[in-house]
């Protein structure tokens, strides 16, 4: 701009030069809606995903209980039944059949041990349902970020949209199905220090 | 243990029936259940409990608030209590044992450590 210019047409010269640079904010804005708005579209769906992993799992978790009770309770009846075999075959006829039904309740023992050993693994499924909803809540977090700046882009109020997330989500964000943070040798320790 | 009601407080179905099954397995027969603090207190005011199974993680009351809320009261000053939960971070466990539980387990837990921290809580 030449420094013999006047005034006022230095003025006009600046005024449209920013006239110009809010045009382009503008359209750079307008460019930026379209993928928030896919993005805003994408996250809740990962959201419900997870969310459905976890009931799935869950369900899926119960079925595999349902199962487990059931074993226990056949291996508990048939090593009662071979007990009571065992007490008649040695009044009856001592040491015929002792050798095979110490052998089926050996086995039938293990079924159920291994039963027992099934249901404490299903553990997991508690853990895991935390990491999800832990998951779950991050992606509802840039959801609502993402949903805000969308908010201040249409000159709405965020507020709204911070009061339209409100599920209750509860989960310790470390947990862990292998790695404890503290160990039980630790935390007896700790509490019989403080008895 | 025949006499000894024990009420297991976790927010997942799923380690409720772990823990009535390993409980049962191991003699301890009558066991209560609730879904979350709240839910626990409402239990105590039904059925005479003489030992609590608690998570710390639970919707409407967790387990910190729960077990504080039953040290304030008098009736339950000394009611053993066992935290079974996946916080396994010291300051969380210094945390518990502050508000008053009497032994603290970190999930996943194996039989024999459930049994064995009921056995001494109950022997003092």
């Amino acid at each position: 701009m030449s420094e013999n210019m006047p005034l006022q047409a230095k003025i006009q010269a600046e005024v449209a030069a920013l006239a110009t640079s809010i045009a382009d904010i503008v359209q750079k804005f307008k460019g930026l809606h379209h993928p928030l708005a896919e993005s805003k579209e994408k996250v809740p769906v990962a959201t419900q995903q997870l969310d459905k992993i976890s009931e799935q799992t869950e369900a899926a978790t119960h079925q595999m209980l349902d199962m487990v009770e059931q074993i226990q309770v056949r291996e508990e009846k048939v090593i009662d039944g071979l007990t009571k075999m065992s007490e008649i075959s040695e009044l009856t006829e001592p040491n015929a059949a002792s050798g095979l039904i110490s052998e089926l309740k050996e086995l039938a023992q293990t079924n159920l041990n291994d039963a027992y050993t099934i249901m404490d693994a299903l553990q997991f499924q508690d853990i895991t349902a935390q990491q999800m909803n832990h998951a779950a809540s991050l992606l509802e977090d840039i959801e609502v970020k993402l949903q805000s700046i969308m908010a201040i882009m249409a000159g709405k109020s965020v507020e709204e949209v911070k009061a339209s997330y409100s599920k209750d989500r509860v989960f310790d964000p470390n947990a862990d199905l292998f790695d404890k943070r503290t160990d039980q040798e630790a935390i007896d320790s700790l509490f019989s220090k403080n008895k | 243990m025949a006499n000894l009601k024990i009420l297991a407080v976790d927010d997942s179905p799923t380690m409720r029936r772990i823990i009535i099954n390993t409980l049962k397995r191991a003699g301890f027969e009558d066991v209560v259940e609730a879904c979350d603090g709240k839910d626990a207190l409402a239990k105590m005011k039904v059925d005479k409990i003489n030992f609590v199974i608690t998570d710390w993680n639970m919707p409407e009351m967790d387990g910190l608030t729960f077990v504080s809320t039953l040290r304030s009261n008098a009736e339950y000053k000394s009611l053993p209590i066992l935290m079974v939960t996946t916080r396994s971070v010291k300051d969380d466990i210094v945390e518990a044992l502050k508000a008053g539980v009497n032994n603290y387990i970190v999930k996943p837990f194996t039989p024999d450590t459930l049994k064995e921290k009921i056995e001494q809580i109950l022997a003092g």
